[in-house]
């Protein structure tokens, strides 16, 4: 359950540092009255990401098995569109983010619409809720056989950290670099995402949908059992399989260094030419 | 670069897809599940064919069709018939059990 609780946490913690900005910023201005309302707008927020939780488990049990599978196996594949987007094309957001929602918030304060706030806690909270959704469906859709309740302890433990995590942020935590924890958490739910990649198509596999190319291209498991500790930890962290078919291997190497490469750019973004700056002149 | 990163999956799905449609025949096996285990406990399949197993959920609980020497796994809701696919096994042979009854245990022999 270790992804659940990495998932949990990295979403739980984007949302907890939104409200907790808002309640910053509210804090300061003197106008502790729009509080409540982030509050009211967060909690609405998740309440609704639960309730499209268990709706969707209740829509899914109604379909027949085969269309269950295929719905899961594109669960999947957005799942990993989505995880893919959120790791690389968002990194750069984070220190954008203080900005952009202060000035909304201070907006909704001057003209005096503190539902205006609710509504900025409401879609912030919301988009981490449901993305958590969908990633927490990919991951019981890998595996199949996911128990209620460890994915629940992992959960909250995941919650959880995000909250203490928000806390030391906010308390001004000197040794807390939270850029070096987006990019690890980052490159692991890359390596997450691509196990997702390579299970969706394991499910078309074996659905007879798509050809496995070659059925095993290796086969590890003298070395790691499938159902061994470490097996588990790692089918949890990459997707990791003792005898995957050639479709899943390609798939894993087609995704992981590209996508890699791709956050390493954001990370580091190269200044788009003529940006204004005076050229070094040489001596 | 993006663009090719997008388009490197559409193209991979358009080769593994082609060659699953070109091959005309299963080989079909029935397998059923009953609370007493798998009925057969042992299934054979001819080596390099595509295989079907069609397995019916007649125990009174869901399952799961797990081998992690088949590179499969699946639920099976009480009651309900899915199947299966493995293609291209080589002669041997690949044991499956219930990865929610774990004293299930089956093996398919491929020759």
């Amino acid at each position: 359950m270790i992804e659940t609780l990495l998932i949990v946490w990295r979403e739980s913690l984007e949302a907890a540092l939104i409200v907790g900005i808002l309640l910053t910023f509210l804090g300061r201005a003197g106008e502790e009255s729009g509080i409540r309302y982030v509050w009211g707008g967060s909690a609405a927020a998740l309440m609704v990401a639960l309730f499209c939780a268990a709706a969707s488990g209740s829509v899914m049990a109604e379909l027949d098995p085969d269309t269950q599978e295929i719905v899961q196996a594109g669960i999947l594949f957005v799942a990993v569109v989505v995880l893919t987007w959120m790791v690389v094309w968002m990194h750069g957001h984070a220190t954008g983010l203080r900005g952009d929602l202060e000035r909304r918030a201070s907006a909704a304060v001057a003209t005096g619409r503190h539902l205006g706030l609710a509504m900025i806690a409401f879609v912030a909270v919301f988009r981490e809720g449901i993305e958590t959704v969908l990633f927490l469906w990919g991951v019981v859709a890998q595996h199949g056989n996911v128990t209620a309740l460890p994915m629940v302890v992992a959960g909250l433990a995941g919650g959880g950290l995000a909250i203490a995590t928000a806390m030391l942020f906010f308390r001004g935590f000197k040794q807390l670099d939270l850029r070096t924890f987006f990019r690890v958490t980052g490159i692991l739910l890359l390596l997450v995402a691509a196990g997702l990649l390579s299970s969706g198509l394991n499910k078309l596999i074996g659905l007879g949908l798509v050809s496995p190319i070659v059925p095993q291209v290796w086969n590890t498991s003298w070395l790691i059992r499938d159902d061994s500790v470490l097996g588990s930890v790692l089918s949890a962290l990459v997707g990791y399989r003792s005898r995957p078919s050639l479709l899943e291997v390609l798939a894993f190497v087609a995704y992981v260094p590209p996508m890699l490469w791709a956050l390493r750019r954001a990370e580091h973004p190269r200044r788009p030419a003529g940006d204004g700056r005076p050229v070094p002149r040489a001596a | 670069m993006l663009r090719i990163v997008l388009l490197a999956p559409l193209l991979l799905a358009a080769t593994a897809a082609a060659p699953a449609f070109a091959i005309a025949e299963d080989h079909t096996i029935a397998l059923a599940v009953t609370d007493a285990g798998f009925d057969p406990a042992e299934i054979q399949a001819p080596a390099g064919s595509r295989v079907r197993i069609e397995i019916t959920n007649k125990s009174s609980a869901a399952i799961e069709f797990e081998s992690f020497e088949l590179n499969r796994e699946r639920v099976i809701q009480s009651g309900q018939t899915v199947s299966v696919y493995v293609t291209g096994l080589d002669a041997g042979s690949y044991a499956f059990f219930d990865d929610f009854h774990q004293e299930r245990k089956g093996t398919l022999v491929v020759r």
